[in-house]
Parts: structure tokens; C-alpha cells; sequence
């Protein structure tokens, strides 16, 4: 059991779920169940992990098969981009009625299917159950079974009822789904090295900027899976040697399920951060045992190193001793962020994720310090809170966390579906290091907890020019004047100006 | 596309129990947990916290196989327990969701057996809303929201009724925090800052300050012991017309309130409207300040005239948002060729037609409701407007057809602000029309500019420019 005692306020049932990384110490993190009853999990469902892993798929059709709100909220959800069609940003929902629910919305659907493919003559539909389609019953199989067979085009169902587990079921759900797909036609081979890049998702156009690598290195990427993939591409992955394997939550699933069909091994890689890029070219040419591949990754990894180091140290000398929160849907990410913030100087001082598995959070612990705090499903009074007690200086997380985080003075860094610019590859990183000096080091913080004549006094504004200084005038604090567990309020200690 | 009958493509609409969220955050001290599995209640915190940019919390019972299959009664308790333990609310509302409203849950009496088992007393207040996701739209949700608040605040028949003199203001269509904090301002100076009741208010809800701390629950919204108070008010005002104001309807029909259903002030004509009736009601002259206000936007509206007059305009949104826009290009001599309610009202393509009619009958108006956006993309594509004024949903045909869109409802989420948009009121009209207008000067000034580096070329604006729009 973890020792919480002096972590945060929560919940007795989920103290198991927050860790407080000490030496010596080392519990088990309760993780990977469902969330808690009015925990205010910071989760979604099912149908959402399908649907971010599934969904930039480009040219597909994704027909959402329930009542209008999961289609409403997750219309162009991803800030994927392809470099061809663009079916995958346009949201398609039967939009059942209250007959539909009584009645069985199997008909509905079947038109449906039909109808699209009048109109987009799309090479695949993917079908998303919700929890209601689940509920009433319609057989989603045998649907898609009559409409592939009617139509001639893959309709393949995807078992996301929101209620039937957690995201990661939802993720298995997609993989479930690609397996359809996979090995239905024969890739033209360019190389005789071949990969698939499994476990991204293209968000801003990340691909873009690491596929080139491999293929300097002279090896053919197959598909991408699924940032920027056609149904084409996805149909002809049995044809690579090699997956690597970027978000082990979502892909791993199918990987494991490449290897045991096709003998297709994987690794799992990170193209973020300097040190990890570097592994994941140097890994791959290892794999293919080509010394001249190897030449070609070294080469890569010291001229790009060599190119953006300058502004990186520059840009490293303004964030050195700043300390980072990370909460990450998924696991992958948030291990490779702990060296990417590494290599900026940073420290992180809390970690969390959405969908972590134990040997997960295994790996995180082996990763952070003493005194670092380590949560699973953590809801937003945890994490306001843990912000306030670790003092984080920046936390990197989705749209949900951003506001929490500024309404604490708390500078903040997307990494989900909302970012517009890359972070992947070596002008990723560059950009990443931007954002974080953009934020980490604006003036606006000084003036958080402000009040009127305060800059007149110096007590913020052009007086002050260290952050440091700036930040300790300020009173961070989450109102617990109402709890009927009484919290005490928590406010951020005096720091010692330099 | 084209024809249509089974899909719905790139929905207009939202599900009713995100209406209920924004109706409950108007509220003081409350809390919203709804029924049903997780996704529900994160996609609509992010959906809101995108456009109020603010954090937005909303409890989940978090229904997993087993409560879908033998009931979400033990769920849904420990989710109201734990939601008071930890934010200890004075209201919570709970909202049901489609797999709540399909498994059959009886929401009511799972809540009351919620309280005796767990020994709540009547200081805390739960207010069951059945918001079923197959059936109309947010806006319903919200409808149905405001009604239950004011039922089960005024059912209490223990407490005496004392005339109370004030008037009740009841919105029936979700407005911006902005529009809320100019409202008030309105109504403070017309009928007195005490005198009237505004439910819900989210001007402090959704738009809150910055002040270093993080509230657990936003301080504002409508204070309960004024929401409970509405039973013992003179009369009362619902603001929007599209649709039954349930919670008006009540209060009169319960408690023998005189009501009046008004038009939400968008514009000259529909701001006076509301001013005047507040006069008549309150019996207050209105104050000077609005007599200038008024005159400076009559002043503005001058000064544009020129330059909107004629423009083809597609207003598109909530229903009542779109009616008050809809009159406020008209009065502006603008030419709205496409008025597209997101939801189905009773009365909204009645009363758009009619204010065409006053204003502008020889206009040449093409009125559509509960469509998707593929059918409004067909309809713009075909009516060729010149400008789009709506939420940013309709950022994709505004750049696939290179015209301007005037983002205005909800959601906006691709910009920053909507919290802070202003288009109530004299004051509102004013700002509206000055963003319309600089639109329209931008792109002649970017359009002339082409023109000029090639001197050789230039011509007055022909067909694709604004002035030479038919009327």
C-alpha cells in the first residue's frame, strides 16, 4: 500500500491510486480499473479511446451509431493531420431518436451505411457502438457483416459501448479493428528494410517529421498507424519486418497480435526528446543489422543535434530548476516527457496518467526522483491540489487541465489532441523547448493574486525581472472553506529570493 | 452533400444534458453529476472548458457493464456521496443520460432513498432532470433544467408566501457570461438592483476572475434564497420566444405570476422591447443613460450603413440567438438570405418570417431548422452569402468559400473570448455592428490592395464585392 498520508486530500478509495516516490520505499500503484462514482475522473469512456485511436484514419468514414451528443463532442477531435483526403475530420452519426431506442436502431444504421456509401464511396467504414447501442441490443456484427457483403466495402464494427470498461478497452476496440483490415492486400516493396510506425497519431503533423528520418536511413515505412493512414496503407502493414511501437497503450494490443499472425516483431520507441529519438534510429538500424543504415543514423543524430543544440542550451538556461507536472492519457508519453524535460534542465515533481498499467508505473518510478508524486486517474481537486503542494512551475497536459492550472498561476503546455504545432523529430523538440520558454517565462504570472496598486509597491510588475521572485508574491490556493472533510486551505510557501 | 434520410453529418446540435450543466452553473453553490458512463460527463467539461475557457467540473455516476446491466442505483449514490464529500455543493443537480434513461433508472426515487439512507437533510437540495440524449437538443436540456431549479425551489409549501414586489427574469436560451453581467446591468438600473430575480446567471460562474485561488465551486449564480423567492414575485419576464419557457409557464400557472415572453434583446428594436416592457412592468422611467445609449448606437448604425447595407448574410445558431441576429441585420439593411436555427422550435421560422416581413418583406429568405451542418454547408453553398455569422462550427465553409464569418454563440472554440462576447443590449448591438462593419472594411482593404499593385487592373468592386450586392 502506498503511503499517502502525506500526499494530498482525496478520497480514502483512491489513496491507493497516489504514491509518493520515496527511497526504499516502493508500493504498488493501484491502477487500471474503473473509475470511481463522483470521483470527477479526468477519464472519458470506451467509445473516446476508439475513437482517438481509430480516428485519423483519413479516408475512412466514421459513423458514430448512437444518440447525438458522442458524435457532437467528438467532431474532428484530433488535431491529426493527413496529407490526402480529409473524410476522417467530418462526423457521421445515425443521431437515434427515442423510436430508434424502442424500436432497435438496426435499420436506421443500415441505411445509413448505405446512404455513405452512395455519397463518399469511402474504401472502409468504421461503425462505433455507444452505450446505448449496447443497451438495446442492435447486433452491430451481423450488420456490418450484410452491409460489407451488399456493398462490397469494408464495413468493420467497432465494440466501443461507452460503459463496457475504460479507455483502454476502447483501444483494444480500434486495434480490434484495424486486425480487419490488416493483410488484406499485398504492399509494393520499395526496400529491403520495411516498418510500420505504430502508435501515433500525426497530431499537428508529427509524422511528418519522423518519417523522413527512416526513410534517409533507407528503410520503406509501410503505414503509419494511425496519424495520416489511408485504409490502403493500413491493409498492407503485414508487409513490414518491423513495428515500432510509439503509444504502447493504444498499440502494443496490436502489435502483439502482429507478431503472433504475421512473426512481425516490435519495439517500443519515443520520437520525443533528443535522447530518445536518437534511440529509436539507433535501435532500428541495430535491428536490420545494416552497418551502412548505422552510418546513416549516426550522421542523423549528430547533424540535427548539432542544429538545434544552440537554441535548446539557449532556451535550457531559462528554464534550468524550473519543475514540471506531467498527466498524460497514456503512459508512453509521459515517460519520454520525464527526459525530455530532463534535457530542458527541468524537473518533474508530480506524474500522472489516464490509462497507466502497473508495469507502467513501474517504469515511471525507476524514472523520478525521491519526493516525486506518482497518480492514476487523478481528478481535478487532486491534481489543483497537487499542483499547489509540489509547486510546480509548469504542468503538460490536455484542454481540462489547462484552466486549472492557470486559475493556480501555473504555466501550462498542451500535449493532446489540441496542439497545433509538433513535438516529434528534432524540430519538434525545438518547438516544444519554444512553448515551454513561452510559457514558463511570461511576465503574466507576476500579476496572478494581484491587486490594484500592488505593481505601484513592487509587489509585482517591472520592479521584479526574476521569475522566481515574481512567483512568490503570489498566493496560490484551492478553497476548501466548505468541505465537510474539512481541508485545510493550502497555500504556496514564501520561496527564498535569490 | 446531397439527399440525405438515416445520417446525420457533422451535427448542429448538442445533447440535452449539456443544456442542463450550463442551466445548473447559473446557479449558486451547485453542482451537476450526471447519470451515466464517464465519457458523457468529460466530453461535455471539455466541451465547455473550450469555450468558457475556465475549469469546468462535472460529476459522473460512471456506469460500467455491471450497473448498465442490474441498475445504476448503487453508482449513482456513491457518486452524490462522494460529490459531497469532496465539493460539499448546497445543490446538485443530477442529469440523466441516454444509457441512464434506456436502463430504466428512476432517478427520483433512487435520490430519495439516497437521503434516508445517508441522513440528508433538507439544507442540501438534489434536483433530478431527465435529459435523455435521443430526444431535441441542448437547448431543451437547458429548458428543462431551469424548470426543475424553479419547481423544487418554490415547492416548499411551509414556507409562507410574502409578496415580494420583484420581477422575474427567466432566460430560456444560454447567453455569454458578457451578456449576462450587461443584462443585469439593465435590469439594475431600470427596475432597481434589488427588485429583480435573473435565473440562471453565469456571468461569475463561467467568466470568473483571477485571483491566485481555485475555487472547488465558482462563486455565483442565482442565490437560492432568491430562486425560491420567484413564487413571490409580481410578474415575470421570460427572455426568448422560439421556444415554451417552461419554468415561466409554471410560475404562472402555480402561483398565479403574470408573465410576458420576450424576444432576447439583440438588436435596436428587440432592446427596446425589453426596455419598454420593464418600464410598463416597473413603472420606472428609463433612465437617460439608455435614451444616450440608444442614440450613440442609432449614431452607429448610421455611420455603417453604407457599408452593410445589402450585405448577404447566413446567420446560424441557437434559435432565440439566431432571431435577435436575424433582426439586427435587418435593421441594419442587411440582407439575410439564410437563417438556420440548430434545434426545432415551435415558433422560431414563424417569428424569423415575421420579422422579415416588418423590416425588409421584399427580402429573399431561406429559413431552416434542426439541420446539420452538411445541409446548412449545402444551403450556403447555394444561397452564396458574403458573410457567415454564427458559431465556429461553420469555420469550414466560411474558408472553403473564402468569406468572413463573425463568430457569435455557442461554441467558440477556436478563438479566444466568447465569454467576454457582447451582443445584448443597445451596447451589445453596437459592438455587434462595429464587428460586422470592420469585417467588411478588411476585406475590401485586402481585396483593394490586390487591385492596387496592379494599378492597370483596377476596377470598383465587381460582383464579389460588398457594395455591389443586390438587395
Amino acid at each position: 500500500m502506498p503511503d499517502t498520508t502525506s500526499v494530498v486530500d482525496t478520497l480514502d478509495e483512491r489513496k491507493p491510486y497516489i504514491e509518493l516516490k520515496q527511497a526504499n520505499k516502493s508500493g504498488e500503484l493501484a491502477c487500471d480499473n474503473t473509475s470511481i462514482a463522483g470521483a470527477m475522473s479526468q477519464r472519458a469512456c470506451v467509445y473516446s479511446g476508439a475513437r482517438v485511436a481509430l480516428n485519423p484514419v483519413t479516408d475512412a468514414v466514421h459513423l458514430v451509431h448512437g444518440p447525438i451528443g458522442c458524435a457532437s463532442y467528438t467532431w474532428d477531435i484530433r488535431g491529426s493531420l493527413s496529407s490526402d483526403k480529409e473524410t476522417f475530420r467530418t462526423s457521421f452519426s445515425t443521431d437515434m431518436k427515442e423510436l430508434d431506442v424502442v424500436f432497435g436502431g438496426e435499420k436506421k444504421l443500415s441505411k445509413s451505411i448505405d446512404e455513405l456509401v452512395e455519397l463518399y464511396n469511402p474504401p472502409v467504414i468504421f461503425v462505433y457502438s455507444t452505450c446505448i447501442v449496447g443497451i438495446i441490443g442492435d447486433d452491430l456484427q451481423a450488420i456490418c457483416k450484410e452491409a460489407t457483403e451488399r456493398t462490397g466495402i469494408p464495413v468493420i464494427p467497432v465494440q466501443s459501448e461507452g460503459f463496457k470498461g475504460t479507455k483502454s478497452d476502447g483501444y483494444k476496440a480500434a486495434c480490434h479493428a484495424l486486425m480487419q483490415l490488416i493483410g488484406t492486400k499485398e504492399p509494393e516493396i520499395t526496400s529491403e528494410y520495411r516498418i510500420n510506425i505504430l502508435g501515433d497519431y500525426n497530431v499537428a503533423g508529427d509524422v511528418w517529421l519522423v518519417k523522413p528520418l527512416f526513410e534517409k536511413m533507407g528503410i520503406q515505412v509501410i503505414t503509419s498507424m494511425t496519424g495520416d493512414a489511408t485504409a490502403d496503407s493500413i491493409s498492407k502493414a503485414h508487409g513490414a519486418q518491423l513495428n515500432l511501437v510509439q503509444c504502447s497503450g493504444s498499440m502494443t494490443y496490436l502489435a502483439k497480435w502482429m507478431k503472433k499472425e504475421y512473426g512481425i516483431p516490435f519495439t517500443k520507441v519515443s520520437y520525443f526528446g533528443i535522447e530518445d529519438l536518437s534511440i529509436a534510429l539507433r535501435s532500428t538500424a541495430e535491428f536490420f543489422g545494416s552497418e551502412e543504415m548505422m552510418n546513416i543514423a549516426e550522421e542523423i543524430i549528430e547533424q540535427e543535434t548539432n542544429r538545434i543544440m544552440p537554441e535548446i542550451q539557449e532556451i535550457r538556461s531559462r528554464l534550468e530548476g524550473k519543475t514540471a507536472a506531467i498527466y498524460m492519457g497514456g503512459a508512453a508519453k509521459a515517460l519520454t516527457l520525464i527526459k525530455g524535460f530532463r534535457e530542458l534542465g527541468m524537473e518533474t515533481v508530480i506524474i500522472g496518467t489516464q490509462t497507466g498499467k502497473r508495469d507502467d508505473y513501474k517504469q515511471i518510478s525507476y524514472q523520478v526522483k525521491d519526493g516525486t508524486v506518482i497518480v492514476d486517474d487523478a481528478n481535478a481537486l487532486e491534481l489543483a491540489d497537487l499542483l499547489v503542494r509540489q509547486k510546480a512551475d509548469l504542468m503538460v497536459a490536455g484542454v481540462k487541465e489547462r484552466f486549472l492550472a492557470f486559475k493556480l498561476g501555473v504555466a501550462f503546455c498542451d500535449f493532446n489532441h489540441d496542439r497545433v504545432i509538433e513535438f516529434e523529430g528534432y524540430d519538434g523538440f525545438l518547438n516544444f523547448a519554444r512553448e515551454l520558454d513561452t510559457t514558463v517565462n511570461s511576465p503574466v504570472w507576476r500579476y496572478v493574486g494581484s491587486k490594484i496598486g500592488d505593481s505601484c509597491t513592487g509587489k509585482n510588475g517591472a520592479e521584479e525581472t526574476t521569475d522566481s521572485t515574481a512567483k512568490a508574491g503570489t498566493i496560490k490556493k484551492i478553497d476548501g472553506d466548505n468541505n465537510m472533510q474539512k481541508i485545510n486551505p493550502i497555500t504556496l510557501q514564501q520561496e527564498p529570493v535569490a | 452533400m446531397s439527399e440525405r434520410n438515416y445520417t446525420t453529418v457533422n451535427p448542429c446540435i448538442m445533447c440535452q444534458p449539456i443544456g442542463s450543466v450550463m442551466a445548473f452553473k447559473g446557479i449558486e453553490d451547485s453542482m451537476v453529476l450526471l447519470h451515466g458512463s464517464q465519457g458523457c460527463s468529460t466530453y461535455m467539461r471539455l466541451h465547455l472548458a473550450h469555450h468558457f475557457r475556465e475549469p469546468v467540473d462535472i460529476g459522473s455516476s460512471s456506469l460500467s457493464e455491471k450497473g448498465a446491466v442490474y441498475g445504476g442505483s448503487e453508482n449513482l449514490k456513491k457518486g452524490l456521496k462522494n460529490l459531497i464529500l469532496r465539493y460539499n455543493p448546497k445543490v446538485i443537480g443530477v442529469s440523466t443520460t441516454c444509457l441512464a434513461e434506456t436502463i430504466g433508472d428512476d432517478i427520483s426515487r433512487i435520490i430519495s432513498e439516497f437521503r434516508e439512507e445517508e441522513g440528508i437533510g433538507a439544507e442540501r437540495i438534489i434536483i433530478p432532470v431527465p435529459t435523455p440524449s435521443y430526444e431535441e437538443s441542448h437547448n431543451s436540456g437547458y429548458i428543462k433544467a431551469v424548470e426543475a431549479i424553479v419547481k423544487t425551489f418554490t415547492m416548499d409549501e411551509s414556507k409562507k408566501a410574502i409578496f415580494n414586489n420583484k420581477l422575474n427574469v427567466v432566460l430560456s436560451e444560454n447567453i455569454s457570461p458578457e451578456d449576462t453581467r450587461e443584462l443585469k446591468h439593465v435590469f439594475d438600473s431600470i427596475v432597481g438592483h434589488n427588485s429583480y430575480i435573473l435565473l440562471p446567471d453565469i456571468s461569475e460562474t463561467f467568466d470568473a476572475p483571477m485571483t491566485g485561488e481555485l475555487h472547488k465551486i465558482q462563486p455565483g449564480g442565482t442565490t437560492h434564497a432568491d430562486i425560491a423567492d420567484m413564487k413571490n414575485s409580481a410578474a415575470t419576464i421570460g427572455l426568448g420566444i422560439t421556444n415554451d419557457n417552461k419554468a415561466v409557464n409554471y410560475l404562472e400557472q402555480t402561483f398565479d405570476i403574470p408573465s410576458q415572453n420576450l424576444p432576447l434583446p439583440i438588436g435596436l428594436e428587440y432592446t427596446d422591447r425589453v426596455l419598454a416592457a420593464l418600464s410598463n412592468i416597473s413603472g420606472a422611467e428609463i433612465p437617460d443613460e439608455f435614451q444616450k445609449e440608444r442614440g450613440r448606437l442609432i449614431d452607429a448604425m448610421v455611420d455603417s450603413h453604407k457599408y452593410v447595407y445589402g450585405t448577404k448574410v447566413a446567420i446560424y445558431g441557437d434559435p432565440n440567438n439566431v432571431l435577435g441576429m436575424l433582426s439586427l441585420a435587418l435593421e441594419n439593411g442587411m440582407h439575410p438570405i439564410l437563417v438556420v436555427a440548430s434545434s426545432k422550435s415551435p415558433r422560431f421560422a414563424e417569428q424569423a418570417m415575421e420579422r422579415v416581413k416588418q423590416v425588409k418583406p421584399d427580402c429573399d429568405v431561406t429559413i431552416l431548422e434542426d439541420v446539420d451542418f452538411d445541409t446548412f454547408n449545402d444551403a450556403v453553398k447555394k444561397a452564396k452569402p458574403q458573410m457567415l455569422i454564427g458559431n465556429s462550427n461553420g469555420k469550414y465553409i466560411a474558408k472553403e468559400m473564402n468569406i468572413p464569418l463573425i463568430r457569435f454563440g455557442f461554441p467558440i472554440h477556436d478563438r479566444v473570448g466568447a465569454q467576454r462576447i457582447l451582443t445584448l443590449g443597445y451596447k451589445g448591438a453596437m459592438r455587434m455592428l462595429d464587428r460586422i462593419t470592420n469585417t467588411i472594411l478588411e476585406v475590401e482593404d485586402t481585396e483593394l490592395a490586390a487591385k492596387w499593385s496592379e494599378p492597370e487592373s483596377y476596377v470598383p468592386l465587381g460582383e464579389s464585392g460588398f457594395h455591389s450586392a443586390e438587395a
